[in-house]
């Protein structure tokens, strides 16, 4: 157990109830660099969709936090015991794995994947240079890294650079840390997404990302050979019931059209003006790993990018202006059309390819027919969506044959672990020949979209005619 | 394919190395092809960590499985020269330095690992007997000379620096 050498601190939770916190963790709570999650919004744009939407990365992290001390006591129960350091490291990177995120979350992260539509539709043979001098943003863990690593408030109230070091080893996955345990946060049965299916669906006001966090949690069970951790078998229909749950907060809210569509166009204009250095967006990964190592880290959040769009309202490049103005007024792009298929894994040609292929062959034309910039249609591809976190076209054995070879390279492929008795070794949950997701395992959630910035509505429906057979072979 | 995808593809495309999944091999060489062009300052957005085969980001692993299964995107793009010189060296280091009797993904496999061990200062001096105990500790089978080997063509190829 923890101990508290002065009166225990606790925050009042809408989701988990009261997380009680030692003074140390209450320390890091109360830095300067903790508190900017307090400005940085979960959903991203998911509020111009659902407007209580409104919740906070600093929120999200004490949640995961919570979790973690739920999951480390359930472990203990079970037999398996960690050393007190082990113990408050892994409460601290649950509290801190949120630390890098950028303004708005995965919007500004994400602005080096921008398909821009000029760069995407056919040269018609004519190659162009991709220049790699520009080093890519990196994701929010590389910058949590470097923020726990560099800012001082953190350090001190961590107690030192070293430990500071450990702690972002484990919530970046790193050899240094004990992976299995690693992966309680970032995995498939992992708190992260424990916390934020629970916060995003209540905040949202849909009941799709409920599941039943308190038998899962009540069931964990650990391989005291592996430290292995999992669930008993009698908790399986809540493990399914979590991985669907994923699947349907991806459809109905993450993927919300109007959501999406306000993301893109922020990402969009974010890309355009860091590529022309303008408004302070920094202009590669570099800059964003200085600047977050600096002071300057306390503004970067989403009032930074409501600052870019603000000043964007008057650029001199109207397609920009345009942009500004679609985010700014909630003037969310149209929807012209929408793709969504469940293929098998590695299915090469359906129906998505084929829109794909039409929007590269077929917008450029499109454009000059219409007199739209390019710049004004956003073509959106979804991540593919796996329900279990294995690799693309990889069958059962063939993960068992890697697992057993003992190597890294394929260890992202970590999938929900049953434990069938008691006395045996944990299960894959798709190896599982009564559980659902044997079925679901096989196959991806694949998803793009085709919008238009434009108020005109003769215009959209025009365009919405011209692309609707889009996705069919001609 | 986004730009990131497409610049994968193109680098690896250039190395002669076609992006594969199917077997551990063609993802160790995949990871650590990449880790070395991005230390030839190729810079493909991936960041690497140490895990049990040496360096990996899991970008690029996720990133490896799109472009496997992507028609071809890259086919209107091409890198800047600057980078596509740089791919040379690498290539070169790859495959004409390569010990006759090693196969090519365990030669990337050292060459990426001793890079990282010495450029993020993993090991406190880059002398050889350092660098092999600590292969060691992580169990990579390799011998005195084949490190002495890496250590040798990755300075000649400037990806390290040579000791004053």
């Amino acid at each position: 157990m923890v101990s508290f050498a002065s009166p225990p601190k606790f925050v009042v939770d809408s989701i988990h109830g009261d997380i009680h916190l030692t003074p140390e963790e209450w320390g890091v709570v109360n830095t300067a660099s903790f508190q900017r999650l307090r400005h940085i919004k979960q959903l991203g744009m998911g509020h111009f969709t659902y407007p209580n939407a409104t919740h906070t990365r600093f929120a999200h992290s004490l949640g995961v936090f919570g979790i973690m001390v739920k999951v480390l006591d359930a472990v203990e129960r079970c037999g398996f015991s960690l050393s007190a350091e082990k113990r408050e490291n892994l409460r601290l990177a649950a509290l801190l794995h949120d630390i890098g995120h950028y303004p708005y979350s995965h919007v500004m992260e994400t602005i080096d994947s921008v398909l821009l539509t000029e760069e995407f539709i056919s040269s018609g043979g004519e190659k162009r240079t991709l220049d790699t001098k520009t080093t890519r943003y990196p994701g929010h863990e590389e910058v949590g890294r470097q923020i726990v690593t560099s800012q001082q408030d953190l350090i001190s109230a961590i107690g030192g650079a070293e430990r500071a070091k450990a702690i972002a080893d484990i919530f970046t996955r790193d050899e240094a840390a004990d992976p299995q345990f690693s992966k309680l946060i970032h995995g498939s049965l992992d708190m992260d997404r424990l916390d934020y299916l629970l916060r995003d669906s209540r905040a949202a006001g849909v009941p799709y990302g409920s599941i039943d966090i308190h038998y899962l949690l009540n069931n964990v069970r650990v391989d005291p050979n592996t430290g292995v951790v999992g669930v008993s078998k009698k908790a399986l229909p809540a493990a399914e019931q979590f991985l669907l749950a994923r699947y349907f907060m991806h459809r109905a809210v993450y993927y919300h059209k109007t959501t999406v569509a306000m993301e893109e166009t922020c990402r969009q204009l974010l890309r355009r003006v860091r590529d022309k250095g303008k408004y302070g967006v920094p202009q590669n990964g570099q800059k964003v790993l200085d600047r977050v190592a600096t002071e300057s880290l306390g503004g970067f959040t989403d009032a930074f990018v409501d600052g870019v769009m603000r000043q964007a309202l008057v650029d001199d490049d109207e397609n920009v202006k345009k942009l500004a103005q679609a985010f700014v007024n909630r003037r969310p792009p149209k929807l012209l059309k929408e793709v969504s298929i469940l293929p098998e894994r590695g299915e090469l040609y359906h129906p998505l390819a084929t829109f794909k292929m039409n929007c590269q062959h077929r917008l450029g034309n499109l454009c000059e027919e219409k007199r739209i910039s390019p710049t004004l249609f956003l073509f959106w591809e979804a991540k593919p969506f796996d329900f279990e976190v294995r690799g693309p076209s990889f069958g059962t054995e063939e993960v068992k044959k890697i697992v057993a070879e003992g190597e890294g390279v394929f260890q992202e492929e970590e999938s929900i672990k049953v434990f069938v008795d008691d006395s045996g070794e944990p299960k894959s949950i798709m190896d599982i020949d009564d559980s659902i997701m044997q079925a679901c395992a096989g196959r991806r959630f694949l998803l793009a979209r085709l919008y238009v910035v434009s108020e005109e509505k003769n215009l959209v429906d025009d365009l919405r005619k011209e692309v609707s057979m889009w996705d069919q072979s001609s | 394919m986004d730009r990131q995808q497409i610049g994968l593809k193109l680098a690896m495309d250039s190395l002669g190395i076609p992006v594969q999944m199917g077997t551990f091999e063609d993802r160790l060489v995949l990871q650590k092809a990449v880790y070395l062009a991005e230390a030839a300052e190729v810079a493909l957005g991936y960041h690497f960590r140490w895990y049990l085969r040496g360096p990996y980001c899991s970008l690029l692993a996720s990133d490896g499985f799109s472009v496997e299964t992507s028609q071809d995107e890259a086919d209107q793009w091409t890198l800047d020269g600057d980078s596509l010189e740089n791919l040379r060296g690498i290539q070169s280091l790859m495959q004409k330095s390569r010990p006759a009797d090693m196969e090519l993904a365990p030669w990337l496999e050292l060459l990426a690992s001793v890079h990282f061990l010495v450029s993020r200062k993993q090991v406190a001096h880059d002398d050889i007997h350092e660098i092999l105990s600590t292969l060691e500790k992580y169990n990579k089978r390799y011998d005195k000379p084949q490190v002495q080997r890496a250590l040798r063509r990755l300075r000649k190829h400037g990806l390290l620096r040579v000791p004053a």
